[in-house]
């Protein structure tokens, strides 16, 4: 069960030839070879699943850096599901500066795009879906795929979520569960899932109005059981469990979400002892490392497909004879799970976490035409160049990001608040250094149903709570307890951080305008994508406005923005961005 | 003012005072929350002071975090045989910082069958909930999980 790396690495070898002298290797020998690497597979087995996570709407290739900051709780820090940059390539053996490099960390991404070029896309991830199912057969593949699929572009906002539905369609998905696509609402989401050729499953969503039909009642199938290979298939379906308490309860109220461990045993036991199948997959959107507790508790699980957290993870994991895989996010990779199941049991298994390097993998044309089709009502309005930045744009890390940075930068501007908050979601995009900002990537940074930013007012003291519960969430030493996202990002303020402090006492030294934070005192405080508005008073209606409309107007007064790389974040019990497991540096 | 108004007028006032004669006292004073107890006053005004002992056979189920902590689902049961020898008398539930840390007292007899009580509290933070379950041969037991109540975070 060993994932052969040593193919990719020699991509890298033969770019590394070219990229002295031409910035693309364009000769088709080299096409070949590298393709030849990126399918490379010791097929086995009687089956095949494909899988997808956290595509965020990105049906058009792109670029996406990896974190460089990934600190969580001390006991968690360097294990898989808080691995990045160096700690990543020394756990997983990386060549530096190989496609891998490229795709799995942020090291030298800026200068590694340009010689690599973008990633994902629907086009090329169905030419390679296209050489699996030839490979192995139609009748003995299946297409899976994690959720926070229906939102996270323009393309997607716009059509509330169905051209990512005729995506998916093309894609050939069979089966999926759900996050973000509930911001959409209850209604929409019901409309959509009747366009969706794919089942839609989760037995962890159940009904808790009780003057409704739906009360303690599931509202979809909890689990789908596929004949393939001549196995028997049995997928759970684990939507996000935290839904209501991340997005705004009000898209799906009367719907409880939640781990639900006990009724998730109760259906793995009646699939294997009553059903008779195979082989048990959870089609899971808890998180990866929520889905290795997970692993721990609930017996008899034979693979877990997760997805939420975005972590590329190029080998899976095995707790208590349950494997665990994740496939990153943004269309970027598929993963490819070969398995030999029968009899009521799993006998072996091969894994590949395969990059969608869309330079290397060629497009199909009638992915091409699709989304041409999907993005032209919007075409002029997307492609406006709304200015350029100097240096790169990114998102993701636990604290700070540049692209977070120019967002909170034209929120202080247009609202005169002393302090900012712009969540710590992990989908976005990237824009490399001295390249236009276009109204597309303002929208694969911005674009959520409930966009507006509020302007209202907060004791200081209610700010440090609050920074200390979100923090709570984010560095709760029990994964249990967390709901994989990043700490919150500010504009106006500066602070110190202990991760490994107790609940409540992590953070010191918070500075609003330069001054430490008066705890009496009465702060102007904007934020959007969020719940703190509720916590407020004062809400000053007249300035709300969608953050993406805010964002493009900023954008286009400065013309060339220079976002500070400096983190406005000082970490006080780690010594870099991602400690090595054990330690507190890299 | 006539006479018999007089008498009606005074009839009403007598009224009042007689069935809550604690009220004109009360009006007085400031409104006062619940009764504040904090959960160890709470736990020794059930156990009488004994130490309940940690055990598996209380099922305490409640969210890690809440959806909504105005309206936390709680269920407690406990593996009992539930016959006139052995069975549970009483199943509390308490929580770790409300002002009064006694949210519900439930009591069982051999009659009920099976040992299970469902509900829903208010948790106004972050705090364990615990189930404090009281046999018929005077032990207690307990069980005890943190539930989470946040703003929310991140996507």
């Amino acid at each position: 069960m060993e994932i052969s790396r040593r193919d990719f690495m020699h991509i890298a070898a033969i770019f590394g030839l070219g990229a002295a002298t031409s910035s693309f290797a364009s000769s088709k020998a080299i096409e070949q070879i590298g393709l030849k690497d990126i399918y490379e597979f010791d097929s086995m087995g009687n089956f095949t699943l494909m899988h997808i996570c956290d595509l965020h709407a990105h049906i058009k290739p792109l670029y996406w850096r990896e974190p460089s900051t990934l600190i969580s709780a001390p006991n968690l820090v360097g294990t898989p599901g808080f691995l990045c940059g160096e700690s990543f390539e020394k756990f997983y053996g990386l060549e530096p500066s190989s496609l891998d490099a490229y795709f799995d960390t942020y090291m030298d991404f800026n200068a590694l795009a340009r010689k690599f070029g973008k990633m994902g896309g629907v086009a090329h991830i169905k030419t390679l879906t296209n050489h699996i199912i030839k490979e192995r057969g139609k009748e003995n593949v299946l297409f899976l795929d994690s959720g926070d699929t229906w939102q996270g572009t323009g393309v997607a906002l716009k059509s509330r979520g169905e051209a990512i539905v005729k995506a998916q369609n093309y894609l050939g998905i069979d089966t999926m569960v759900g996050h973000w696509e509930f911001t959409y609402g209850k209604e929409r989401v019901r409309e959509l899932i009747d366009k969706l050729d794919a089942k839609f499953i989760s037995q962890n969503v159940v009904g808790d109005d009780p003057f409704s039909d739906e009360y303690e009642e599931l509202i979809f199938e909890p689990y789908t059981i596929e004949e393939r290979g001549g196995a028997k298939i049995g997928i759970i379906g684990q939507s996000f469990p935290f839904t209501s308490t991340a997005n705004p309860k009000e898209f799906t109220e009367g719907w409880s979400f939640g781990l639900r461990m006990d009724t998730l045993q109760d259906y793995v036991n009646e699939l294997k002892n009553e059903k008779k199948v195979d082989c048990v997959v959870v089609l899971s959107h808890d998180g990866f490392s929520v889905d290795q507790e997970v692993a721990r508790q609930v017996k008899g699980i034979d693979f877990i497909l997760s997805g939420h957290t975005h972590d590329p993870s190029p080998k899976p994991i095995t707790i208590n004879d349950t494997v665990i895989v994740i496939a990153g996010s943004h269309g970027k990779y598929i993963g490819r799970l070969d398995i030999d199941a029968k009899d009521g049991k799993v006998k072996g298994y091969e894994y590949k976490l395969i990059p969608i390097a869309s330079t290397l993998i060629p497009a199909d044309p009638e992915g091409v035409k699709l989304v041409d089709e999907l993005y032209a009502p919007y075409d002029k309005e997307f492609n406006e160049v709304l200015g350029r930045t100097k240096g790169m744009l990114y998102k993701r890390d636990t604290f700070f990001s540049t692209f977070d940075q120019l967002i909170n930068d034209a929120v202080m501007d247009e609202m005169k608040c002393d302090i900012s908050f712009t969540p710590g979601y992990r989908w976005g995009t990237t824009v490399l250094a001295g390249e236009n900002i276009l109204m597309d990537n303002v929208y694969e940074m911005c674009a959520i149903t409930y966009p507006n930013v509020y302007t209202f007012e907060l004791k200081g003291q209610k700010i440090a709570n609050l920074l200390e519960d979100i923090a709570d969430n984010v560095f709760n030493a029990n994964p249990l307890y967390q709901q994989g996202g990043d700490m919150s990002r500010l504009g106006g303020a500066t602070y110190s951080i202990a991760v490994s402090n107790k609940s409540g006492e992590r953070i010191s030294k918070l500075m609003i305008g330069g001054k430490p934070i008066d705890l009496q005192k009465t702060y102007v405080v904007s934020s959007w994508g969020g719940n703190l508005q509720k916590a407020g008073s004062n809400l000053q209606k007249d300035k709300i406005r969608p953050v993406y409309d805010v964002v493009r107007d900023y954008i286009k007064r400065e013309r060339v923005v220079d976002v500070s790389n400096k983190a406005n974040v000082t970490l006080v019990d780690y010594n870099c961005g991602c400690p090595t497991k054990g330690s507190r540096g890299c | 003012m006539q006479r018999r108004d007089f008498f009606k007028k005074l009839g009403t006032v007598a009224v009042v005072t007689a069935v809550v004669p604690a009220m004109s006292f009360a009006g007085n004073a400031k409104p006062v929350g619940p009764n504040k107890m904090d959960f160890k006053t709470a736990v020794n005004a059930i156990t009488g002071g004994k130490t309940p002992q940690k055990s598996n056979k209380v099922k305490l189920k409640t969210p890690e975090i809440a959806e909504n902590g105005a309206v936390v689902p709680v269920t407690v049961s406990v593996d009992s045989p539930m016959t006139d020898t052995d069975y549970v008398k009483a199943i509390h539930i308490l929580d770790g910082k409300n002002s009064n840390a006694r949210c519900i007292d439930v009591f069982l007899t051999p009659a009920n069958g099976k040992a299970m009580f469902s509900t829903r509290i208010k948790l106004g933070g972050t705090q364990d909930v615990t189930a404090l379950v009281e046999l018929s041969n005077g032990e207690f037991l307990i069980a005890s999980q943190s539930v989470k109540v946040t703003i929310g975070g991140c996507g």
